[in-house]
């Protein structure tokens, strides 16, 4: 699993990461140089930095808001409304943190605010797309392709599919906090150090959420077996 | 080591092992954990399915990989992002020429405060619309101000060259001043809108009433009717008289006739309804002006009755009484012209109306004299 370049960011700041090296650190810490001015010129004005420090970091953005919100149009406007929210307060933005750090507790914010409007109003959101399944309700080509494979065992495979699904349903049924964690910590390879500072809370909070949606999901399998 | 101990010490590792394989242990749980895994089966059982989960949820596939392999979606986020960021800054250039930039961070700052003083200031400034715009549809207010428009005063040259369009009257309900609005037409037209307090507007007036051969009749109709309220004053009076005496209208002379009832004992509205009495070829004004001399001699003598009763000073003790006061000293020569131009009407006026009006007059004159 490759991590995104602002996990390496937050390993730089927070210690180490498990896929982490010095020759990472040393790189991340020549950016974060350039990156310091990038954003003084940025809230000074200038346009074109701002939008050089969005083109660093918007993919991971938008890949945490996929992966958080699971449809197109969510994470569309996750994007939108984090960077606005970056664009508009940038000059309250002191560099007592990394800008990742400060980032990332904008981005995430957005998707808790996000997450826990649509549990409100479940009726007023689009199905979303579940895994091997396209919002269209086509499933993925890969996906069809290895169904053909001769070699795979069926019922393995079948299996597999079946705990990817129950997977993603209980995935679902987490709090909008347990589900950023989770994500944090086993997509993004976030520690939870690192996920604490950016959701505002201690490290003892993050590891309670984690243990919470870890069992969650642990039980949802343990039906399986 | 009991089984006692030994479930205790399962019950302190096994919550630990969620985090063992995600690496989130310190050096020292993690030595411990190792150790007690190594001789406990249970334990062992169950750091692997820790294992199992963690590379379930490893294999479950991204959304971020299915729903944006081919990154469309960024940059279409990205092309919607710069539109944004324009006309985010559109606004903030126009921003930047702020009156009171002090006032909008003291009102960022107190919310609470500012939220009261926007309503006050909404309360004050409603209010204030509210009396202004009342003022401005409220007929009595406009008659408690002197509403005269500004502009250059007219002279007797202009008035000659120029006629009324048309007059229009506001009665007021609740006060006795009128309003009144003329639209004068000339090369310059010209509109007044006041009250009879208004020397143009008086101006106006009275020149129509006064040069009555160049006005609608009607339109001098109109003009006596605003002039009425005003009989007390010389030059008003003056062109009522005049109105009485020399309109070819019959129906304004009466209407000029009308208009001097309250001054009746006043020496020239006397003589002017004497010369109505003798001259005047309408009836009707000659009927108005009979009633008018009753009335003018009633009130003679009631205003004599009153100096009467009223403690006299010593020069006028002594005095008869019909020579005492100038107005009736004047009028008392002029009754004797009333009573023979009223037995000169009872005996000759055409009209049977005004005969019987006039002998009636005359019996009443002689009632008083008895008295």
């Amino acid at each position: 699993m490759s991590l995104p370049r602002w996990a390496l960011a937050f390993a730089d700041e927070s210690g180490h990461t498990s896929n982490s090296d010095s020759a990472l650190a040393t790189v991340t810490s020549l950016a974060s140089l350039e990156e310091r001015v990038l954003l003084e010129q940025a809230q000074a004005g200038s346009r074109p930095a701002f939008e050089e420090l969005v083109r660093r970091y918007d993919r991971d953005v938008l890949r945490l808001a996929l992966n958080l919100m699971k449809r197109t149009e969510d994470a569309r406007d996750v994007y939108q409304e984090a960077f606005l929210k970056v664009y508009r307060n940038l000059h309250r933005f002191r560099f007592e943190c990394s800008f990742y750090t400060w980032l990332y507790r904008i981005v995430t914010n957005v998707c808790l605010d996000h997450l826990r409007r649509r549990q409100a109003r479940p009726e007023d959101q689009a199905p979303e797309a579940h895994p091997g399944q396209f919002e269209d309700g086509g499933t993925d080509f890969f996906e069809r392709q290895r169904e053909h494979r001769g070699t795979l065992d069926p019922e393995r495979h079948l299996l597999g599919q079946e705990i990817n699904t129950r997977l993603a349903a209980a995935m679902e049924r987490l709090s909008p906090r347990e589900r950023v964690v989770f994500e944090m910590k086993h997509y993004q390879g976030l520690k939870l150090r690192a996920i604490g500072d950016v959701l505002g809370t201690s490290e003892e909070t993050v590891k309670n959420s984690l243990f919470r949606a870890t069992r969650k999901l642990r039980n949802e399998l343990g039906i399986l077996r | 080591m009991n089984t006692g101990e030994q479930n205790k010490l399962c019950a302190e590792i096994a919550p630990l092992l969620v985090f063992y394989v995600c690496d989130e242990v310190n050096d020292t749980e993690r030595a411990a954990i190792e150790q007690h895994v190594a001789g406990c089966a249970g334990c062992r059982a169950q750091l692997s399915e820790e294992l199992e989960f963690r590379s379930a949820i490893g294999s479950l596939p991204r959304a971020d990989e299915k729903l944006d392999a081919a990154g469309i979606l960024l940059a279409q986020c990205r092309s919607e992002l710069t539109e944004k960021l324009d006309d985010f800054e559109r606004p903030r250039a126009k921003e930047k020429v702020r009156v009171f930039p002090w006032l909008r961070g003291w009102m960022m700052l107190h919310p609470a405060w500012s939220a009261a003083m926007l309503v006050l200031f909404g309360l004050a400034a409603g209010v204030q619309y509210s009396q202004w715009f009342s003022g401005r549809n409220d007929p009595v207010a406009q008659d408690q101000a002197v509403n005269v428009r500004p502009g250059p005063r007219i002279t007797e040259d202009q008035l000659s060259k120029m006629s009324v369009a048309g007059i229009n009257f506001t009665a007021s309900p609740n006060s006795g001043s009128q309003n009144v609005r003329v639209r004068l037409s000339a090369e310059q037209p010209v509109e007044l809108d006041g009250n009879l307090d208004d020397s143009d507007v008086r101006n106006v007036l009275t020149y129509v009433v006064k040069n009555g051969e160049r006005f609608d009749s009607g339109v001098r109709l109109d003009c006596l009717d605003a002039l009425k309220a005003r009989a007390e004053d010389a030059e008003v009076r003056g062109a009522l008289l005049c109105a009485a005496r020399k309109d070819q209208n019959p129906a304004v002379r009466l209407k000029a006739l009308e208009a001097l009832r309250d001054v009746s004992l006043d020496g020239a509205v006397r003589d002017a309804l004497l010369e109505a009495l003798q001259h005047d070829s309408n009836p009707g004004v000659r009927v108005e002006a009979v009633n008018l001399l009753v009335r003018s001699l009633e009130a003679a003598q009631r205003e004599s009755l009153a100096r009467l009763s009223s403690p006299q000073t010593p020069e006028m003790v002594g005095t008869p009484v019909i020579q005492t006061s100038t107005s009736t000293a004047a009028a008392d020569g002029s009754i004797e012209n009333v009573i023979r131009t009223l037995e000169e009407l009872q005996r000759a006026d055409p009209s049977r109306y005004v005969r019987l009006r006039s002998a009636a007059a005359l019996r009443e004159i002689s009632a008083r004299n008895d008295q």
